[in-house]
């Protein structure tokens, strides 16, 4: 590891950190309560005695802390530095993202409360109770400000790819998350007109916001490591608009055959097939990654490679005839853990190996953890993801057949369920020795660590 | 790119286009969908849920059965609904216009439960439900929480669940639903679209092609010829 700081990263680490800190310690909470929900799928007796721990509420609480504690936090984080560092000033109303992020994780922990007594909302991805978004809402932009003007105010007129990626997330989710506020919460809409915008706002926080924050990552982080330019920079534009602006697009796809107008699945498969460019686009820009050694780099290849395997998915399952066996099933599950965990946290990961030492000043404490993580969550993440989509398939194919009854499904998906508790095991193991890495890297003495700092500093990597 | 306005302005219009393409869109389809009056019948459908079956289905939602359990039949020809006896139509948008908060669910690791009080042969009563909310049956965790395990005082309760085996409360005891369970159960039992029909919900009678009209078309169509609409006040656009 090398940590490599510049003054930039001295003077505006402290609201990185505290979003780093904060992003960490939700992983493992959603580590636990992921488990939890995991195991009540094989085992549904176990704790359905207590109403805070039964089988909706925990996984919903699982969802709420992975997205609004981990995602959200350490994307936040990454945007804020990588625009710090590539506009070239230190970051300006820092307090204001400094602020902004212990009311953003009061926010979370109060909809994390009122999830588990009863305030659960039902929708996908925004099971936030209603009184705990406006908290988030303020919050985020508080953070998100520094982030704006370090891009308006950069030194350089151009602006790289990670830049107009980490822009765009910065940007846009108060808007589609206001409105999804309004729309089903302040002045609801009417019948399934909550399921539209639901399901748009759960597509949106996907494409217009978890994944551009690691996309940011990535397009930073991998001319760094490997030290080239991105390939084929030119087409990056076309790759970051097409997401931008068929991605919100594509998440009708979920509600095909529902009481909907067919115009809204049809238009969510055709746009699914349009976003393959945006893929394809990515995959040439940031192939260097899977050519070049280091654990940071890992990380990322791992989550490109996922990125590309999950839109191979979305565009299939899109389909009416494979639709009709994966739909309702855990196989969707699976396509969820493949892009939020395979893809969007490995890519910030990534940023975590090769970021921290540089926001925080301090090598990593211990590079065998490093190496630990990186094949806990390798292989949390392939089984997870196979396990879910067999159990899927076998869910769904059962289901074709009125003569299976659910208890005969329970039982043929069972070994596949208890294979995917299994994983969430591994994935939570890897989280708790990240997280003791992260926690010993951050808190050791200072002395030490400038002693340990000056010792690597001989090796300098090339930046792009 | 080095126009920042142009790329704010960009960026606010990915959001914007959407959000007008697919949420006003089929908002203005959807959104004042109107209930549709059955001239036969001389009465409009769908049916306003009772008061306590309102309250169910906030007590539904906070214990997150959506996460196991849909409420939407698809259609006879898409899936094993109609032959898992879920129900002979589709679900349509207009099932659900008196919804507060309709749960449509993403899952199917349960059956689905829209027409629980039309299962053929035997539908379950509010008895059945409560015991199995109580009991928990296969994958089905139990639900104790939404019980009170009590002494009887003077009469037994009729509201006493009448139970058997290893879960019968010992003499003097007695196990009675809470009022969220009673609620719970109440919703469950209204969500019932078996008692009317709706023209959108039947299959479209081959629109080019003669397989999809002739094999399952005519079961949903005949089910209730009560509801052919002559004119029909509302236009069928919730139709596939």
């Amino acid at each position: 590891m090398n940590p490599e700081v510049n003054t930039l990263d001295e003077s505006s680490r402290r609201a990185p950190l505290l979003l780093l800190t904060a992003a960490v310690l939700w992983l493992a909470v959603s580590g636990v309560l992921g488990l939890l929900s995991s195991l009540q799928l094989h085992d549904p007796a176990f704790l359905s005695c207590c109403s805070i721990l039964t089988h909706g509420r925990v996984e919903a609480l699982a969802e709420t802390s992975f997205l609004y504690g981990w995602l959200a936090n350490a994307g936040l984080a990454f945007a804020l530095w990588i625009l710090t560092r590539l506009g070239g000033e230190p970051l300006r109303a820092q307090n204001w993202a400094f602020f902004g992020t212990v009311f953003w994780n009061l926010g979370v922990a109060v909809a994390l409360v009122g999830v588990a007594t009863g305030d659960r909302t039902g929708f996908d991805l925004l099971e936030l109770p209603r009184y705990a978004q406006p908290i988030l809402l303020f919050a985020y932009a508080a953070i998100a400000v520094p982030g704006i003007l370090a891009w308006g105010g950069r030194k350089r007129p151009m602006a790289y790819a990670s830049q107009w990626y980490a822009v765009a997330a910065l940007f846009l989710f108060p808007w589609f998350f206001s409105v999804a506020q309004a729309m089903l919460f302040w002045v609801p809409v009417r019948g399934v007109m909550q399921a539209v915008v639901a399901g748009w706002y759960a597509q949106a926080a996907w494409t217009l916001w978890i994944a551009p924050l690691a996309l940011a990552v990535s397009y930073y982080i991998v001319p760094k490591i490997t030290g080239r330019t991105v390939r084929a920079y030119e087409f990056a534009l076309l790759g970051f608009w097409s997401l931008l602006f068929l991605g919100a697009w594509t998440g009708g796809r979920h509600l095909i055959g529902g009481p909907v107008p067919a115009w809204i699945p049809a238009v969510g498969v055709v746009t699914t097939g349009l976003l393959i460019f945006h893929y394809l686009v990515v995959f040439i820009n940031l192939r260097d990654a899977f050519s070049f050694p280091g654990a940071a780099l890992r990380f990322v290849a791992f989550g490109l490679l996922a990125y590309l395997v999950s839109a191979v998915g979305d565009f299939l399952t899109a389909f009416n005839s494979i639709a009709l066996i994966t739909h309702f099933t855990y196989f969707e599950a699976a396509q969820r853990q493949l892009a939020f965990y395979g893809a969007a946290s490995m890519m910030l990961f990534g940023g975590l190996y090769y970021g921290l030492p540089k926001i925080s000043g301090r090598a990593w404490a211990s590079c065998a953890l490093v190496k630990a993580h990186l094949i806990l969550s390798g292989a949390g993440i392939v089984l997870l993801v196979v396990s879910l989509a067999g159990a899927g398939v076998v869910q769904g194919g059962s289901l074709l057949d009125p003569a299976i009854s659910f208890d005969a499904i329970g039982r043929l998906t069972r070994p596949w369920l208890l294979a995917a508790s299994g994983a969430q095991a591994l994935l939570l193991l890897g989280n708790l020795l990240m997280l003791l890495n992260f926690l010993r890297t951050a808190c050791c003495c200072r002395e030490k660590a400038e002693a340990l700092l000056s010792s690597l500093s001989s090796v300098e990597a090339p930046a792009s | 790119m080095k126009n920042g306005a142009l790329m704010i302005l960009g960026l606010f219009a990915t959001v914007a286009l959407s959000w007008v393409g697919i949420v006003l869109g089929s908002n203005a389809q959807l959104g004042a969908l109107p209930p549709y009056y059955d001239d036969t019948a001389s009465a409009s459908v769908p049916n306003w849920f009772p008061g306590a079956a309102n309250q169910g289905e906030r007590v539904y939602r906070d214990l997150g059965c959506a996460a196991c359990h849909t409420q939407q039949v698809r259609r006879p020809d898409y899936g094993s609904d109609q032959a898992r006896g879920w129900g002979d139509r589709q679900s349509v948008a207009r099932d659900y216009i008196y919804q507060a908060f309709p749960q449509l669910g993403t899952a199917r690791i349960g059956p689905d439960l829209t027409n629980l009080a039309g299962r053929k042969p035997s539908a379950p009563d509010s008895d059945d439900l409560l015991s199995l909310l109580y009991e928990g049956r296969g994958g089905m965790p139990s639900y104790r929480f939404l019980f009170e395990k009590r002494r009887v005082t003077g009469e037994v309760s009729d509201r006493a669940l009448h139970l058997i085996g290893s879960l019968k409360p010992a003499p003097g005891w007695e196990v009675v639903p809470s009022r969220r369970a009673q609620e719970l159960v109440a919703y469950l039992l209204n969500l019932n679209t078996t008692t009317y029909d709706l023209p959108e919900a039947r299959p479209v009678p081959a629109a080019g092609s003669k397989e999809a009209g002739t094999e399952k078309a005519p079961a949903a169509a005949v089910k209730k010829p009560a509801a052919t609409p002559p004119a029909p006040a509302a236009k069928p656009e919730g139709a596939k």
